[in-house]
């Protein structure tokens, strides 16, 4: 018969065994999100200090479904897409991916300023499903291409018709929101072109798509250099658009000018010698060079690895500048069209990293305001709100933060405020400790994703969303069909 | 319970040293292709040699630490001499151990400090498996014959 201290150390024994693994077994249960789940009942309200929302869903709600365009409005711009997963011929080698129309990057989407666009997309043989996103474009709540979120995948054999007015002009992009991380890192997204209804202001207009495939970089699809004849004296904009999940620097061995950054015009650019451009992961920069009178080909660094070469020769690459261009005071100021003085939300999007359960899963996880995915904040807004957005990101790496729907306005890195032109933008580089104030106006109704677009940290539950309130969607993540988003 | 803690133990030990060898081949694949024209940079370092070894360099280190709680367990009712405090200090060095990785993404000079420790863990977890001894050999001993 046992002794009585054995008895009492066997005891105590139990008793630390579930002093260890209860409050484990506890994160480990709050961390499932269950098969399918609502994006609405997920994580923890946040009115950044403005009106609270009643909870009870009356008869003004509406779907995300509802906010549309014109059923009856016809087309100007209309586009095919057929969605395939195959191999890819980059750089001499066969790569796993995905194509729109055969092509990654698939087809550019050039449309004038108010035209309608429609694009119909058609899911040949992609196992996980499609959907198309319009990056950066502030589209219908219901045209965002969010599985889960905005629709359903479109499983192999589907459809879908996206249709929006192109009001913004510039570089835009679109890509897959289905199993995103895999998707676009695999191929399968194109560039959307807007231009002004006066037409191209350059003589010589490049889009330059920068994607890594299988550890290969390269320019629209192709391994190695770009090649575009120009004239001298010639103007040409050279459209860099960043695809991979990091930043790009891009430079040139002539002066450029940064003439957009995320489709948004710099005000009154100057001339930049010294000084390499930061293009976000998902972002844009549209450079502006003049060509030499003197008939040398000019070479525009997309990035370490690849190059735009305008003209005829093949100039050597110039080394890189050892700072990169501060768009903080870039250009000149211009007025925003909205007093960030007169906000009336305020959130905080506090970035970092902590142990803990994610879907169940232990490990090492991003956090959002001190949260782990799924109790992440929903920021609720109202239309016409004025939103401040103080970001910080202390989590030990950069974050390319993204949010659908809108164009924030940037007020202020680390509390030095903006002194140069308006620097409009829906992607941002957020290093490891830097803070961010920016601004919108809450000015498109409907439920948007505001995520990391290094699309591996989404995935990881990097995933906030902006609500409006009374807004509601029909759609869930997981389930039948399989929406997942990231 | 001594069976499963001296193997939980090795365990840690053994899988102290895959996890050097994970970020040894991992820096040195990405140098091989650095050194045939990779570029390495955000984009490119998932799909580049060595990436593998990294993310499961990170993924074991939790295993590490999911083996050291279940040593502390099991501890508990292993009735080793001082089999709770060696399984204790295991887990805090892992933990330490982690703490370390992590802010090495920081500060960089911290993951000369990691590397180090990682001798230290591998020493404690080896320390703690001994802890466990093999029966001593009861000798009879036979009465001399008195003549």
């Amino acid at each position: 018969m046992a002794s009585r201290s054995t008895r009492v150390r066997l005891v105590v024994s139990v008793l630390a065994t579930v002093v260890i693994l209860a409050p484990l077994a506890w994160l480990w249960q709050s961390s499932l999100v269950g098969k399918s789940y609502s994006v609405m009942g997920m994580g923890t309200l946040d009115y950044g200090g403005g009106p609270v929302a009643g909870h009870a869903h009356g008869a003004t709600d509406r779907s995300v479904t509802d906010f549309v365009v014109d059923d009856a409005r016809k087309a100007n711009v209309r586009v095919d897409l057929v969605a395939e997963q195959q191999n890819l011929a980059i750089g001499g080698r066969s790569v796993a991916g995905y194509t729109l129309n055969g092509t990654s990057p698939g087809p550019t989407i050039t449309a004038h300023q108010g035209e309608l666009v429609e694009v119909h997309v058609r899911n040949a043989s992609v196992k996980t499903g499609i959907t198309l996103h319009w990056h950066g474009y502030d589209v219908p709540a219901a045209m965002d291409g969010v599985a889960g979120v905005t629709q359903d995948e479109v499983p192999i054999g589907g459809e879908f018709t996206y249709r929006f007015v192109a009001n913004q002009v510039g570089t835009y992009w679109y890509h897959s929101h289905q199993v995103s991380n895999e998707q676009v890192i695999g191929g399968l997204f194109g560039t959307l072109v807007v231009l002004p209804k006066t037409g191209r202001s350059a003589a010589v207009d490049v889009v330059a798509t920068a994607h890594t495939y299988a550890g290969m970089k390269t320019i629209n699809g192709v391994a190695g250099d770009l090649k575009v004849p120009a004239k001298p004296g010639q103007q040409v904009r050279v459209r860099v658009i960043n695809t991979d999940n990091g930043p790009i620097e891009s430079w040139a061995d002539t002066p450029l000018r940064v003439l957009s950054i995320d489709g948004y015009e710099i005000n009154s650019p100057t001339d930049v010698t010294d000084r390499s451009v930061t293009v976000t992961a998902g972002g844009r920069a549209d450079l502006g060079v003049t060509m030499p009178t003197d008939g040398r080909a000019v070479r525009v660094q997309v990035s370490k690895g690849t190059a735009v070469i305008l003209g005829a020769d093949a100039p050597a690459a110039p080394p890189q500048p050892a700072t990169a261009l501060d768009l903080l005071s870039y250009g000149s100021p211009a007025a925003l069209g909205f007093d960030p003085a007169k906000a009336n939300r305020r959130f905080d999007y506090s970035i970092g990293r902590r142990p803990g359960f994610v879907r169940g899963t232990p490990g090492l996880w991003w956090s959002i305001n001190g949260h782990l995915y799924p109790h992440v904040p929903m920021y609720v807004v109202r239309e016409g709100d004025i939103v401040i957005m103080h970001i910080d990101n202390h989590s030990g790496q950069l974050h390319p933060m993204h949010l659908h729907g809108h164009h924030a306005v940037v007020l202020a890195r680390n509390g030095v405020a903006a002194t140069g032109s308006p620097w409009w933008m829906d992607s941002l580089n957020v290093l490891e400790g830097e803070t961010y104030d920016i601004a919108f106006v809450a000015n498109n109704p409907g439920i948007w994703l505001d995520h990391c677009h290094h699309l591996k940290h989404a995935a990881q539950g990097m995933v906030a969303h902006l609500m409006y309130e009374g807004v509601s969607t029909p759609y869930q993540i997981g389930g039948t069909p399989d929406n997942q988003p990231e | 319970m001594k069976t499963a803690y001296r193997v939980l133990a090795y365990a840690i030990a053994v899988l102290v040293a895959v996890q050097a060898a994970a970020i040894g081949y991992a820096v040195f694949a990405q140098l091989h292709w650095i050194e045939e024209g990779g570029t390495l940079d955000e984009a490119s370092f998932e799909s580049a040699p060595g990436f593998g070894a990294t993310i499961f360099h990170a993924l074991n280190g939790g295993t590490v630490l999911l083996t050291a709680l279940a040593l502390l367990i099991v501890s508990f009712f292993a009735k080793i001499p001082h089999g709770v405090r060696w399984a204790i200090i295991v887990l805090a060095c892992t933990v330490v151990q982690i703490a370390l990785g992590t802010l090495s993404r920081l500060v960089a000079p911290i993951g000369a400090v990691h590397g180090a420790v990682a001798l230290v863990l591998f020493g404690v977890a080896v320390m703690a498996a001994m802890r466990v001894r093999k029966p001593a050999v009861v000798e009879e001993t036979v009465p001399a014959n008195v003549a």
